[in-house]
């Protein structure tokens, strides 16, 4: 049995890796939030480059790949907090339009279409259609590049789920990474401080929790991919999005508490990245559902058959 | 018009490098590699000139098989096909990857040949020219601009203190200075259609290249760590220091 991914997904993932890491810098990531909340022009070169169709029908101009591959994809956007709704359209959208024509100008980045599932929708007001429900107020975020709008309808897209979970697992990674580099340049008393054992403790603790995530994030992908490959317990692709979202919700939440300790001070300003990314991490972990809401999810799914 | 241009497959140049036990080498395992920054000028000036003269882009790579993926990269970012010459490159001096090259050249007779002006890890910024020689063809080295028409290249060059244009009759060896372009990303549906271009693999007796190294690498040292600073108490004793200690002044 193989865990692992194939050569094809990993020179995905590293393609994406780095446009998604030439384009989106901290600098630029900083001009969004002082501007409109995005980065002009990005949103045509993620879409010429094929991110935005990676599980649209080739016969409008997609790639006509799952669920586990833009999971990569997602994950890389998560580490750089890309404040593009590639969520929202790719893991969103695309699924829910399957193959009407109109995706041929979603996936060539020409028409913005949303779907309205109940929560505040980022860059509602760039959308050209809103499917699924309508907008309503203005919503504040604590992540100023996120423009967000209420919306009606309910959150029914699995594969948003997941795909936030896989965000969340890259905005995870990247705050440790940062907390890591960090602690091997601060130095108190002589030394690191990533050398003394109370600031290892929080880089494991966060890296542990991390660990766990990518399987469970990559297992639930699989099930939306595979929906008649149901495993011993017989759990639908539901029950391993709400475990997929919870877990990597819970991973970036502890990731953001540990990397703002070991950062200290520093870690509270606006002045250093490191709160992009907490403040990204703060607000997807409310949105596509919690880690409490999937949590009673899951134990509807596990009590159902006994009910 | 066919259109060669070369790969190499080099540690990520971010990385964190260290020496092993004896100062031999470096340790490479567990690095992330890449394509050798200055071949991606090389490739993108390559597809471009496709796109404005029509024909074909052959990507060559020179290493174990694990160079197929900076091939594939190429080949993704527009590349038609590749060709890999297998060997073990701690074993190959600049004379030794010259006379490959020379060799595959020779077989696919392009019209021009792009390369990077050197490689980021050892610098040696020999092969371009000596392939040139190798093949008795013109070389514009350093390139910042290139223009074909009319069977031949017009090259601005990057020289000390400012730029040379020079005219080459082609086929030519033209190698890759930073200004040259901004290389594009390798597109998803690119890698996707990649899949599907073949690669040949060659080895040096298939292309009959005896390699014999004419230069071989004795030993690597770091560069002395940074000595700590000092703060001095004012402006006078800075002033004295820059003078009398740094004697920068």
């Amino acid at each position: 049995m193989r865990f692992a991914l194939s050569e094809d997904q990993t020179m995905l993932r590293d393609a994406a890796r780095d446009l998604l890491r030439g384009e989106c810098s901290p600098e630029r990531l900083r001009e969004a939030w002082a501007g409109d909340g995005r980065i002009p022009g990005l949103w045509k070169t993620l879409a010429d480059n094929g991110l935005l169709g990676v599980c649209a029908p080739e016969s409008v101009g997609g790639l006509e790949l799952g669920m586990v591959e833009l999971c990569l994809v997602l994950e890389e956007a998560g580490y750089v907090a890309l404040p593009e709704p590639l969520l929202e359209v790719a893991a969103v959208t695309v699924p829910h339009l399957g193959s009407d024509p109109r995706l041929c100008d979603v996936v060539t980045g020409e028409r913005l279409i949303l779907v309205a599932q109940g929560e505040p929708l980022l860059c509602a007001d760039d959308a050209d259609e809103i499917l699924g429900g309508s907008l309503e107020e203005a919503v504040h975020s604590v992540d100023e590049s996120r423009r967000l709008r209420a919306t009606t309808g309910a959150l029914t897209s699995l594969h948003g789920v997941v795909g936030a979970a896989a965000i969340l697992a890259g905005l995870g990674r990247r705050m440790l990474d940062m907390a890591v580099e960090y602690a091997s340049v601060r130095r108190q008393f002589g030394k690191p401080i990533g050398s003394f054992q109370a600031v290892q403790h929080h880089l494991v603790d966060a890296r542990l929790a991390l660990e766990f995530v990518g399987p469970v994030v990559t297992r639930a992908a699989w099930a939306l991919d595979h929906p008649e490959d149901t495993d011993l317990d017989e759990l639908p692709a539901a029950a391993h999005a709400a475990m997929a979202k919870s877990l990597a919700s819970d991973a970036a939440l502890l990731a953001a508490r540990k990397a703002l300790q070991v950062h200290g001070a520093i870690g509270y300003t606006t002045e250093y990245d490191l709160h992009l990314f907490m403040k990204r991490t703060w607000a997807l972990a409310h949105t596509f559902g919690t880690s409490d809401a999937h949590r009673a999810d899951l134990a509807r799914h596990l009590t159902r058959n006994h009910a | 018009m066919k259109i060669l241009t070369t790969v190499k497959r080099v540690v990520d140049p971010d990385a964190k490098v260290r020496l092993n036990s004896d100062n031999s080498g470096l340790v490479t395992e567990g690095l992330e590699a890449k394509m050798n920054a200055f071949d991606q000028y090389g490739v993108e000036e390559a597809i471009k000139l496709k796109e404005a003269h029509g024909g074909e882009v052959i990507v060559v790579s020179i290493g174990d098989s694990a160079g197929t993926k900076e091939i594939r990269t190429a080949l993704a970012m527009g590349g038609d096909r590749g060709v890999l010459v297998t060997a073990d490159m701690s074993e190959i001096d600049p004379k030794g990857v010259a006379d490959l090259l020379a060799a595959v050249i020779e077989r696919e007779a392009p019209d021009i040949v792009l390369m990077g002006k050197l490689s980021v890890d050892s610098e040696n910024n020999q092969v371009g020219q000596r392939v040139a020689a190798k093949l008795g063809w013109p070389q514009a080295t350093f390139a910042f601009t290139c223009e074909v028409a009319d069977g031949w290249a017009t090259v601005g060059r990057e020289v000390d203190g400012g730029t040379a244009n020079v005219r080459v009759k082609l086929p030519a060896i033209v190698t890759a200075d930073l200004r040259l372009n901004e290389p594009r990303y390798a597109s998803l549906p690119g890698i996707m259609k990649a899949k599907r271009k073949p690669i040949e693999e060659l080895t040096p007796d298939d292309l009959g290249v005896e390699l014999e190294p004419q230069l071989i690498i004795q030993g690597y040292s770091l560069p002395p760590a940074r000595a700590a600073g000092e703060i001095v108490d004012d402006v006078d004793s800075l002033i004295d220091r820059l003078q009398n200690t740094a004697k920068v002044l």
